[in-house]
């Protein structure tokens, strides 16, 4: 006997709960204290006596959060349009020519995605320092680029090598030279998971940590991840309500974005990730 | 012929950049290891593995290694016990399927960083909602100073690992099992299979290279995981919580033995290596398959 689909979907949902729950916890404690006036945030209670909205605009000005903001746009925009850049014509040799190297390159890209920026922070530090470039926003985004271009080349030459080859060799027949034929009639195929990678890079740099906590040493040139955590490492007091606000802006527009494209982002990885 | 080069012209620059942040950094690394070197990175003599024996001798280290291991095994073990019949739930059909993909894959897009300090704040001991929480239900009857010793904040710690580590894994799972056809649990069914039985012949079988992918990936992820344990403990109380990746840190940008720390990099980047060759293995294997 089949269930029906009502009796399944309550039992799914009971099975689902207590996860359900301690994933939404965290965005409820989030929330809630976000919004609490500022003598209840240390007092235990869940509920706030009142929706203080204003807290965001306080904590806006108080915490220096749009700098932050503006630093973590230009960090994660300069890292996802460099390697889309960088990664776009190596992906595309590598789903159209066949050339010597081809077996190494590939095995050199599964393995560079694996090597994460924690082991190499210290050898990365001393090559921005002897660069001169602590402090700078833009080397930050270039490490972001780098650490990302294997990932790049990965999943798009995924993708490149499910589009049939007959539509460019139609283009060419007609005369249309490579390069023509890339523009018109490769790459606007391609877009969709250009803008997967793209999306899924963005995360990676918005999201980041460890690099930027090592390399941006003074309040001005904080993303948005070392300025919420500025707010509450070594500090005596820690104004909990302005770190939850400063938390959940920085969290809603990628959560937003994610839950979005949510099932393509999915499918996107699973090609990349998998095969 | 130009078009003979043309292929390599067009890798030149992911190579290159790729390389830079990777090749530069390992070759420094091991010039600083071998090498006496002053806090502030000035390269004196070189002294062979004498910094890898200090690390031997090291009993912070040796702590920090082994809890690195209790680490990335518990959240591993603890993130695919619990994504398996997850991501069967989410792949069967039911009402409001979607809505409940995207809330349990949404920890994934927020920051480490971001939910560490939620969790930092919800554990608090005199004003966490947790606390706050098990009381209003019952379940303890005096504050839980949760991150003031190890002994409460590092299973904490394990736990949020394992939360943050379900959505790539479940992930992973729902494009095996979208693979596995609907008519070999139809015929099991007709043969009067049993549920459990069906999930041991013909799920698990099917899954296996899944999972042995999930779970190479995620050690990889969770051994150089840092924001988690930084966050909320700093490897703290008194190294208490530490594993490899802040026990780094600390030797680097704290405590400025950089001799140290870059052996302790090296190691790690020795270990690493091995899990990803097993992973280029395993990934070879499959497109073969």
């Amino acid at each position: 006997m089949r269930k029906s689909k009502l009796v399944r979907s309550v039992i799914a949902w009971l099975l689902l709960s207590p996860l359900v729950v301690v994933t939404l916890f965290p965005f409820a404690v989030m929330f809630l204290t976000a919004v609490k006036p500022r003598p209840e945030v240390l007092s235990p209670t869940w509920w706030p006596s009142e929706f203080r909205w204003s807290n965001f605009v306080e904590m806006w000005v108080v915490t220096g959060f749009g700098r932050a903001l503006l630093n973590s746009l230009y960090v994660s925009v300069l890292a996802t349009v460099g390697a889309i850049i960088v990664a776009i014509p190596a992906a595309y040799a590598m789903s159209r020519f066949r050339f010597a190297g081809y077996g190494a390159m590939r095995q050199f890209l599964l393995i560079s995605q694996m090597i994460s920026s924690i082991v190499l922070v210290l050898g990365l530090f001393r090559l921005i320092a002897a660069w001169g470039l602590i402090e700078s926003t833009t080397a930050v985004g270039v490490v972001y680029m780098a650490f990302n271009v294997a990932f790049n080349v990965w999943m798009l030459q995924s993708y490149f090598d499910t589009i049939p080859r007959d539509l460019e060799e139609a283009a060419w027949m007609e005369g249309a030279g490579r390069w023509l034929t890339l523009r018109k009639v490769f790459l606007p195929l391609c877009l969709p998971a250009i803008a997967v990678t793209a999306i899924f890079t963005f995360i990676n740099a918005w999201n980041e940590f460890i690099i930027a906590l090592t390399i941006l040493r003074s309040q001005e040139n904080y993303t948005l991840p070392i300025q919420v955590f500025a707010l509450v490492a070594g500090r005596y007091t820690i104004e909990w309500h302005h770190v939850m606000a400063a938390a959940l802006l920085a969290t809603l527009p990628v959560a937003v974005l994610f839950a979005w494209l949510q099932r393509y982002l999915v499918r996107g990885l699973a090609l990349g990730a998998v095969k | 012929m130009h078009n003979r080069a043309l292929p390599y012209l067009l890798i030149l620059p992911s190579l290159f950049l790729a390389a830079v942040v990777i090749f530069w950094p390992v070759y420094d690394l091991v010039q600083i290891s071998t090498h006496d070197v002053s806090r502030f990175g000035q390269l004196r003599d070189f002294i062979g593995l004498a910094n890898f024996a200090a690390l031997a001798d090291d009993p912070d280290f040796m702590a920090a290694l082994w809890r690195t291991g209790l680490w990335t095994l518990s959240v591993v073990a603890g993130a695919l016990v619990l994504s398996i019949p997850v991501a069967m739930i989410l792949n069967s059909d039911f009402y409001g399927r979607s809505v409940a993909r995207v809330i349990i894959l949404l920890p994934w897009a927020v920051s480490l960083t971001m939910t560490a300090v939620v969790w930092r704040w919800a554990l608090n001991g005199e004003s966490g909602m947790l606390n706050s929480a098990l009381m209003g239900l019952g379940l303890i009857d005096q504050n839980i100073q949760w991150l003031a010793s190890a002994g409460t904040a590092f299973p904490m710690q394990v736990l949020i690992g394992i939360l943050v580590t379900v959505p790539f894994t479940v992930t992973i799972f729902l494009g095996g099992l979208s693979s596995i056809p609907d008519d070999l649990y139809e015929a099991a069914a007709l043969e009067g299979a049993s549920a459990w039985q069906q999930f041991r012949t013909i799920t698990l079988p099917l899954l296996k290279p899944f999972i042995n992918i999930a779970i190479v990936l995620n050690m990889i992820y969770v051994f150089n995981s840092f924001p988690i344990i930084w966050v909320m403990t700093q490897g703290g109380p008194a190294n208490s919580t530490d594993i490899l990746v802040t026990y780094l840190y600390k030797l680097a940008f704290r405590v400025g033995k950089l001799g140290e720390a870059s052996a302790v990099s090296l190691v790690m980047f020795a270990i690493l290596l091995i899990f990803t060759m097993i992973y280029v293995r395993l990934a070879m294997r499959e497109r073969e398959a």
